[in-house]
C-alpha cells in the first residue's frame, strides 16, 4: 500500500504517521482495526461509511469487513452523537440504586424530547448501556471519557451543568 | 469494620485512590520480582506458581500454573494476553488495580512473560475503562524508559514488549477465545475448544490468557513465597481475594480478604450491613452469571469450594446484594436483558434462548404472563446448574450457561413470586420503572419517585 495514497485520505490522511506506529506494534496489521477505529471516532465523534472505507484502505481489508466490526462493538457510533455523550449504566447494581431515576432526571432536565437520545440543542446525547464496571459506586455514568459515580441530582447537575456552560 | 490481622498487598490504600508512581513502587521493592525471575529458569517460576495453588481470578478459577504448563514445548513465538475486559456485571476490582497500581501489574506481566517465554504481551482492556487505559499506557512508557520493558529487560538480554489494546464495548470479549479474535481485529466471536489457546491462540500461536488480578498475584508469590500465599487457604482456594461488593449494603466497595470470610461477615461486618437496615432478599455471589443465594445461606464460606457447596459459584467474586424492596422477577428481567444484548449471536440456543427468556420475563413482570410461561421458561433455563435446559452446555462458549443459570436459579428461589405476578396481573412491588428502548418507560403509571439513596 503506497503511503502517499493513504496520506491523501480526506478524513484520516493526516493521522497516517500515528496509525503506522500503532500498526507496527502488532504482528498482524489487521489487529490495528480497533485502535484505528478509535482514532477515527475520537476525531470525528462517530464512524461514517466514508470513514469505514478509509479504515478499510488503511488496514487492507474490504469496507464490508470494517462494517462487520463496527456494527459488533456497541461503543462505536454509527450515527452522530451530541457534543457530550452520556453512557449511563442500566445493569442490576445501578438499576437497584436509582439508574432509572438518573435517566429520567437527565432526560427531563437536559432537553431530551420523549424517545430521543440527543438533546434538542445537540449538546448532549444519552445511551442507557450495559454494565460499565463501576458497580461499587452505583449508579454511574460515563460522560465522554470520564466516569462519574454515586450519582444524585446534585452530582448530575454539577457534572452536566458545568459542561452546559462551556459549550 | 473488623480489624484485619493480615497485610493487604493488592490494594493497601484503595481509599486514597491515587496512582502509585514508578518511584513509589520501586521504593517498596517493586520490580524485585523481575530480578528474581531473571535469575530463575522459566520452569522454576511455573513450579512456584503451581505450588502456590494460584487459581484464575477472572471467573473460571483454573489453576494458573497448570494453564502455563500446557504450552507446547519448543513452539515460538508465544504470547501473553492480560484479560482486562472486566465486564461481568458486579465486578470492578481490576479497575482499581490498574488505575492505582499500574506498575505492579507490569511487574506481573514481565514475570509471567519470563515464566512462559513470551516476548510480547497484550493488555486487552475494555473500552469503557478510558482512564485505566491512559494510566497503563503512561506506566508502560515509563517502564520502557526505565529499561524494564523492551529489548533488554534490566540488562538481561531478554525482551518483553507490552501493548495496551482497547476493546470497544462487548461483554463477550472477556471470554478468552473471543478476546483473541477481537484482538486480531475481528468481531469478538468465541471459538470452539480444543484447540485451547495455550496450543493455538493469538495468530494461531501458543497464547496464555490470564485475568489482571491473577497476573498481579505472580510477583507477590515470587517475592513473598508460595507458602505465604498458601497461608490463606480454604480447601483448594489459596491466597487473598478481591471481592467487589455492590448493591444495598451500607459501604459498597472492593474488599481484599482471605477466602475464609463468610458471606455474613462480608455483608454485615465489612460492608456495614444492609442499607437503611433493610432485610436481605438475595445475594448474587460471583458476578451476574451465577445462581443466587438466599438469606439462610449467609454462613457460606466465600471460597470457590464454599460457594459451590452452597449451589453457586464464586466466579469473579463480585457480590451483588439485594434488599427486600427488590422484586426478583424485575431483577432477573434486568439480567436477562443484559445477556440478550451481549449474546454474540453465533449459536442459536444462546442467541434465541436469551431473547426468549427475556421476552417471557418481560411478560410476567408486566402482568401478562401465564402459568405456561413458567414451564416454558424453566424448560429453556433449566435448573440453574450446568447442562440443564435448552441453552446450558449447547453453545460454543459459556455465555449461554451464564444467561440460563441465573434465570433457572431465580425460578427455583422465588417461584411463588413469579406465580403471584401472574395471578395478580401486575408486579406487587412499587416504585419501579422499566426501560423499553430509547429511554421510554413501560410503566407510565409510576407515581412516586423513590427517595435517592445517597
Amino acid at each position: 500500500m503506497p503511503s502517499d495514497r493513504l496520506r491523501s485520505l480526506p478524513i484520516l490522511g493526516s493521522r497516517v504517521g500515528e496509525i503506522e506506529e500503532i500498526c507496527a506494534k502488532y504482528p498482524d496489521r489487521r489487529s490495528a482495526m480497533l485502535p484505528v477505529l478509535w482514532i477515527a471516532q475520537n476525531q470525528e465523534g462517530w464512524i461514517s461509511e466514508d470513514t469505514m472505507k478509509e479504515v478499510a484502505e488503511i488496514i487492507g481489508v474490504t469496507a464490508a469487513e470494517v462494517y462487520e466490526v463496527v456494527s459488533f462493538y456497541t461503543m462505536f457510533h454509527q450515527h452522530p452523537v451530541g457534543r457530550h455523550h452520556i453512557a449511563l449504566c442500566k445493569t442490576l447494581s445501578c438499576a437497584i440504586t436509582g439508574a432509572h431515576e438518573v435517566s429520567a432526571y437527565i432526560r427531563e432536565k437536559y432537553g431530551f424530547d420523549s424517545g430521543k437520545n440527543i438533546s434538542r440543542d445537540g449538546k448532549f446525547s444519552i445511551e442507557e448501556v450495559e454494565c460499565i464496571g463501576a458497580c461499587t459506586e452505583a449508579p454511574a455514568m460515563l460522560v465522554g471519557e470520564t466516569l462519574h459515580g454515586d450519582l444524585t441530582p446534585a452530582r448530575i447537575d454539577e457534572v452536566l451543568g458545568s459542561l452546559d456552560k462551556i459549550t | 469494620m473488623p480489624v484485619d490481622t493480615f497485610e493487604k498487598v493488592y490494594l493497601p490504600n484503595i481509599e486514597r485512590g491515587e496512582t502509585e508512581t514508578l518511584q513509589q513502587y520501586r521504593a517498596q521493592g517493586g520490580y524485585e520480582a523481575v530480578r528474581m525471575a531473571l535469575d530463575m529458569a522459566p520452569g522454576k517460576i511455573v513450579e512456584i506458581v503451581k505450588d502456590s495453588g494460584l487459581r484464575g481470578r477472572g471467573g473460571a478459577g483454573f489453576p494458573a500454573g497448570m494453564k502455563w504448563s500446557f504450552l507446547p514445548k519448543g513452539v515460538y513465538p508465544r504470547y501473553l494476553t492480560v484479560n482486562a475486559d472486566e465486564s461481568e456485571p458486579g465486578t470492578c476490582k481490576d479497575r482499581p488495580l490498574m488505575e492505582q497500581r499500574p506498575h505492579a501489574l507490569l511487574d506481573g506481566i514481565i514475570c509471567t512473560c519470563l515464566a512462559i517465554e513470551s516476548e510480547l504481551a497484550f493488555i486487552y482492556i475494555r473500552g469503557e475503562y478510558y482512564n485505566s487505559a491512559d494510566v497503563l499506557q503512561k506506566a508502560v512508557d515509563e517502564a520502557y524508559e526505565a529499561g524494564l520493558l523492551g529489548a533488554d529487560v534490566l540488562g538481561s538480554g531478554r525482551r518483553v514488549d507490552v501493548v495496551v489494546h482497547r476493546g470497544a464495548g462487548a461483554y463477550i470479549c472477556g471470554e478468552e477465545t473471543a478476546l483473541l479474535t477481537s484482538l486480531e481485529g475481528y468481531r469478538g466471536y468465541p471459538k470452539l475448544k480444543p484447540p485451547f489457546p495455550a496450543v493455538s491462540g493469538l495468530y494461531g500461536k501458543p497464547t496464555i490468557i490470564n485475568n489482571v488480578e491473577t497476573i498481579f498475584s505472580v510477583p507477590l508469590i515470587l517475592t513473598k513465597g508460595a507458602d505465604w500465599f498458601k497461608s490463606f487457604t480454604h480447601e483448594r482456594s489459596t491466597g487473598l481475594r478481591l471481592y467487589s461488593v455492590s448493591g444495598h449494603v451500607k459501604k459498597p466497595g472492593v474488599y481484599e480478604l482471605p477466602m475464609t470470610v463468610t458471606l455474613r461477615e462480608l455483608i454485615y461486618d465489612y460492608c456495614g450491613g444492609m442499607r437503611n437496615d433493610h432485610d436481605l432478599k438475595f445475594v448474587i455471589p460471583g458476578g451476574s452469571s451465577v445462581p443466587w443465594l438466599l438469606p439462610d445461606q449467609l454462613d457460606t464460606v466465600m471460597s470457590m469450594e464454599g460457594v459451590q457447596e452452597a449451589g453457586s459459584f464464586l466466579g469473579s467474586a463480585a457480590v451483588m446484594v439485594m434488599d427486600h424492596t427488590v422484586c426478583p422477577v424485575w431483577a432477573i428481567e434486568n439480567l436477562a436483558a443484559f445477556y440478550r444484548h451481549e449474546s454474540c449471536g453465533q449459536c442459536t440456543p444462546c442467541r434465541e434462548g436469551s431473547s426468549w427468556m427475556h421476552k417471557i420475563l418481560m411478560r410476567i413482570e408486566h402482568g401478562q404472563g401465564t402459568m405456561e410461561d413458567l414451564d416454558t421458561l424453566a424448560s429453556i433455563a433449566g435448573e440453574g446448574k450446568p447442562n440443564t435446559g435448552m441453552i446450558s452446555g449447547r453453545s460454543i462458549c459459556a455465555l449461554g450457561d451464564a444467561a440460563a443459570w441465573p434465570v433457572g436459579s431465580a425460578l427455583r428461589c422465588f417461584r411463588s413470586e413469579f406465580e403471584e405476578h401472574i395471578k395478580l396481573g401486575h408486579c406487587p412491588y412499587k416504585n419501579k420503572r422499566f426501560w423499553m428502548a430509547d429511554g421510554k418507560f413501560v410503566n407510565e403509571s409510576f407515581e412516586h419517585r423513590p427517595s435517592w439513596h445517597h
